[in-house]
This record gives C-alpha cells, sequence and structure tokens, in this order.
C-alpha cells in the first residue's frame, strides 16, 4: 500500500515537472514573436552586420542580430544518407551539408552542425540550443504551428518499404489496413499512417529513428515502415544490411517538401535565407550541389 | 566498412562514454558524502530539505534530468548555455550522489553504538570518531553495494545519447544510419563487458585489501 501511494506521488511530481516545461515553451514562443515582429518594422532593411544604433521597441535583441552576434549559426541536423552525413575519412558531407555551407557564405556566418534527436529537434529550437533545422526536414501543417519554414527547395515523399519477398502482397495500400508498419515518431511518414483511410486498421509502431524503422521490418518485428524516399533509397542500396529490403514503387503516397525550419517568428532570418537560396540558384550552384548526390530531379527551385 | 573502421569509430564513443563514467564517479563519491551528513543532520530543515531533494532525484529517471537540465534554461529565456557533456555531467553527478549517499547512510548506520562510545572512552571528539574509527568501517561494509551502482554508472552512461551526446551505443547508431550495417551495435556489447570486468576485479581487489578490519 505504501509504495502504491509513493509511486502516485512520483507520477504526480513528474507530471508537475512537465507542465513547468510546456508553460516555459509556449512563453518563450509568445515572447518570439512578439520581439520580431516589433524589430521587422523598425529595421525591415537593416543590413547583416545587425546595427546596434537602430532604436529596439522591445529593447531586446532580434533573433538575427542573437545568431550574428554569436558568429555561428547553429544547424540542427541527423546523420542521414544523402542529407548529412560522414565520409570515409570521418568528414561531413551530403547534399544538405554543401547546401548549409554555400548559404552561410552568402550570409556571412559561419555554420555549425549540431548532430541532434529528430523527437526533439523543437525542443532544441526554442530552448536555443540550435538555431535552425536544416536535415530534409518535410513541410507539414502541423509542423508550422512549431516552427517557422523557408520556401520549399527540394521534392520529397513518402516511401514504403518491405521485406523483398513480401513486396508482391501489397498491390496498394488497401491490403495494409492490418499489418504493423513502423514510423519514426513525429515524421511525415506518421502522417502518411494518419491521414490514409486504407490504413486506419494498422498497427502503428513509433520509434526514435527512421533506421530503427528499418530495423523493425528487416527482423520481422514490422510487417513494413514508412520513411523518406530519399533516405529509403539510399539506406537499402546493395552493400547494406538493409538490401534485403524493398522499397514498393507502386504505393505513391502525396508529395512532399523539403524546406529549412526556424524558431517561429524569426522571419528575419528566414527572408536573408530565402534570398540567399534565390542567389544560389540563379547561379546555377545549387543545381551543382544537387546534381553530385543525384539529387537534381527532385530539386524545386534553380534546377 | 571494416571492423578496424567500426572500432576506431566506436573506440571514440567510448572515449565520451569512459569520460561521463570517470567525472560522475570522481565528483559524486565525496558530494554524497555531504548529503548523507544532510540527511543525517539533526537539525530539522537541512534534514527535511536533503530528504526531499533525494526522493525527488531517486524518484524520477535520470533521462528526464539530462532533458530538464540541458533544455529547462533555454526553454525558460534564461541566459545560460550549458555545453551538452556538462549538461549530462551535471544531472549524473547529482543523481549518483543521491544514490551515494543512501548508501553511505546505510553504512553509518551500521555501525554499532560501542565503537562510538569507545572513541569517547578514549577522549576522542566527534569528529575525530567518525574520521578515525567510523569512516574505515563504513568504507569496507558498503564495498558491495557500491560496486552495484558503480556499474550500474557504466551502462548509465549510454543515457546521454537523448541529448544526442555521442557516447558508445549513439556512436553505434551513427554508423547504422550513415552506412547501414547492424552488427556494431551489438559489438558495443563487448566494450561494456570488458570494461565492467576490469571493474569488478578492482572491486574484489578492494575488498580483499580491506580484509584486515574483521568484525
Amino acid at each position: 500500500m505504501k509504495k502504491r501511494i509513493l509511486s502516485v506521488l512520483v507520477g504526480a511530481v513528474m507530471c508537475l515537472g512537465l507542465c513547468g516545461c510546456g508553460g516555459g515553451e509556449s512563453n518563450s514562443n509568445v515572447n518570439g514573436s512578439v520581439d520580431n515582429s516589433g524589430a521587422n518594422s523598425t529595421n525591415n532593411n537593416s543590413s547583416a552586420d545587425g546595427d546596434s544604433s537602430t532604436p529596439d521597441n522591445n529593447g531586446g535583441e532580434t533573433d538575427w542580430d542573437y545568431i550574428v552576434n554569436k558568429g555561428k549559426l547553429v544547424v540542427g541536423i541527423t546523420y542521414n544518407v544523402p542529407m548529412n552525413y560522414q565520409d570515409d575519412s570521418g568528414e561531413l558531407i551530403g547534399f544538405e551539408t554543401e547546401f548549409t555551407k554555400a548559404v552561410c557564405e552568402k550570409l556571412g556566418v559561419e555554420p555549425d552542425f549540431q548532430v541532434i534527436e529528430w523527437t526533439k529537434k523543437e525542443f532544441e529550437l526554442n530552448a536555443k540550443t540550435i538555431d535552425l533545422v536544416w536535415n530534409g526536414l518535410t513541410v507539414t501543417d502541423e509542423r508550422k504551428e512549431n516552427m517557422l519554414f523557408s520556401k520549399s527547395y527540394l521534392k520529397n515523399k513518402q516511401a514504403t518499404v518491405v521485406k523483398a519477398e513480401n513486396a508482391d502482397k501489397y498491390p496498394t495500400t488497401a491490403e495494409m489496413g492490418s499489418i504493423t508498419i513502423a514510423v519514426e515518431g513525429g515524421s511525415a511518414g506518421e502522417d502518411v499512417i494518419k491521414n490514409d483511410e486504407a490504413l486506419k486498421g494498422c498497427t502503428k509502431v513509433s520509434m526514435e529513428a527512421q533506421k530503427d524503422a528499418l530495423l523493425e521490418v528487416k527482423t520481422g518485428q514490422a510487417d513494413a515502415c514508412i520513411i523518406d524516399f530519399t533516405m529509403a533509397k539510399a539506406a537499402t542500396a546493395e552493400g547494406t544490411d538493409f538490401a534485403d529490403l524493398k522499397v514498393l514503387e507502386n504505393i505513391q503516397n502525396t508529395d512532399e517538401e523539403y524546406a529549412i525550419g526556424a524558431r517561429l517568428g524569426d522571419t528575419e532570418t528566414i527572408a536573408k535565407i530565402n534570398a540567399a537560396i534565390d542567389e544560389l540558384a540563379a547561379e546555377g550552384k545549387l543545381l551543382e550541389i544537387a546534381k553530385k548526390y543525384n539529387l537534381d530531379d527532385a530539386l524545386l527551385i534553380g534546377a | 566498412m571494416s571492423f578496424w573502421d567500426v572500432t576506431r569509430q566506436l573506440a571514440d564513443g567510448f572515449g565520451i562514454t569512459l569520460l561521463i563514467f570517470g567525472i560522475t564517479l570522481a565528483a559524486s563519491l565525496p558530494l554524497g558524502l555531504i548529503i548523507t551528513f544532510g540527511s543525517m543532520s539533526k537539525i530539522p530543515p537541512i534534514k527535511w530539505i536533503t530528504k526531499v531533494f533525494v526522493w525527488i532525484i531517486r524518484g524520477t529517471p535520470l533521462m528526464l534530468q539530462i532533458i530538464l537540465i540541458f533544455y529547462g534554461p533555454g526553454l525558460l529565456n534564461w541566459d545560460v548555455k550549458l555545453p551538452r557533456l556538462t549538461a549530462v555531467l551535471i544531472a549524473f553527478v547529482i543523481n549518483y550522489s543521491c544514490y551515494f549517499s543512501e548508501i553511505y547512510r546505510g553504512g553509518i548506520e551500521s555501525i554499532s553504538k560501542g565503537q562510538y562510545e569507545a572513541g569517547q572512552v578514549l577522549g576522542m571528539t566527534k569528529t575525530q570518531i567518525f574520521f578515525k574509527i567510523v569512516l574505515f568501517q563504513v568504507v569496507k561494509r558498503i564495498v558491495p553495494p557500491m560496486g552495484n551502482e558503480i556499474i550500474t554508472l557504466v551502462k548509465d552512461t549510454s543515457l546521454a545519447r537523448v541529448i544526442a551526446v555521442a557516447e558508445l551505443v549513439k556512436a553505434a547508431e551513427n554508423i547504422i544510419s550513415v552506412k547501414g550495417i547492424i552488427w556494431p551495435l551489438f559489438y558495443v556489447g563487448a566494450f561494456y563487458l570488458l570494461f565492467s570486468a576490469l571493474l569488478t576485479m578492482l572491486l574484489n581487489f578492494a575488498e580483499k585489501k580491506m580484509n584486515y578490519y574483521s568484525g
């Protein structure tokens, strides 16, 4: 009995702790957006050096000033091919890596790549432990409530991956109604299950990362997984442990777009990034990077 | 990716694991004793504040504490930025100090009254009795339960990956993400096993060394 009372108490304390975090999060959002809307009306055309002479109604610095003062732009990434990954010498390469570096060069800031846990990306943004999420981030309506997106630059879709020997079992999603499907928690793949009537009856397993969803399928714990198409193609290629899995080309999930995510209200940074992207697209630099990683077909601008 | 490439990458992660282990142990051993003094204090406010603190720390998951310490300040808009590894170390040191303090308390309370009385007869002060008579007997008695916690600590270091600190398990997960090969994840087990074997030997050695305090 004593033990039970104690466990209820411990539960209550944890709930309190969580409520506290939630409150803090929404607070910082409100502050952030107020700061920025005020600042934007006063220094719409301020240059990148964030001149301190500009009167600031709110007495606080804008998000962009904050980044410039630090001198570096902290970009939240996870290791995934072909976006951000290490080559054999341990150096970070990938489409997003080079794209980030090119944009930062235009903006005059130093990129600082920070590996994060993908499920905590909103946490990281709001706690200012990163400034941007730039890692093949799919634009969704739900994410728009928590972060501000740049213009979309790459086409993406969700891919359904199954064991190669089961590939013929699923000509359409109608046959997948009662199976177990693994997705990454909070990913666009999870939304596919939510939005597809035919998948209403399936058992969904939410994993920490897309690679864990692949592992579920490989080991037979789940029948299928729904992950990003670019990741699925690269991960199931010859020579990997997932080569016995197959991407179902016949199941086409709705098209999506990749964009860069910033803190809500950080309009100044996003405006600068959008301008830099346009410049890179006009110079043909964006296409050059995309070609290097076989993504030129998916490019939305500058192709 | 060859066996040696994998081993080299995992060794980097193992370095972080050892760092978390070493600093946590070095800092929590003395800090735990201070907390013990607090929870055994004769002054009620100190005693109860310490007890509530120990209850909160032992009663919530270490994973939650790491997340709170790292993201908490930023979410509250404070101007403090803890590096990831520092946040992990703070969480681990506080957590393990609380567990150690309870082991110390059990050890101290197990020493019979006669030992204190003997000290008093010899004309020693309270402090002298504690440091010259009681403490060494306590150390001997708590080696087995401390050994338990220390070996748990080796494996708990893998919790650091919730805020993306690239310790051993995270290092293996990165290899899966980038190279699509699975076996390194199980290979990390060998690192943990070897290290805990070494610790077990050290702890056994310590126990034998202290045999002369029989009784």
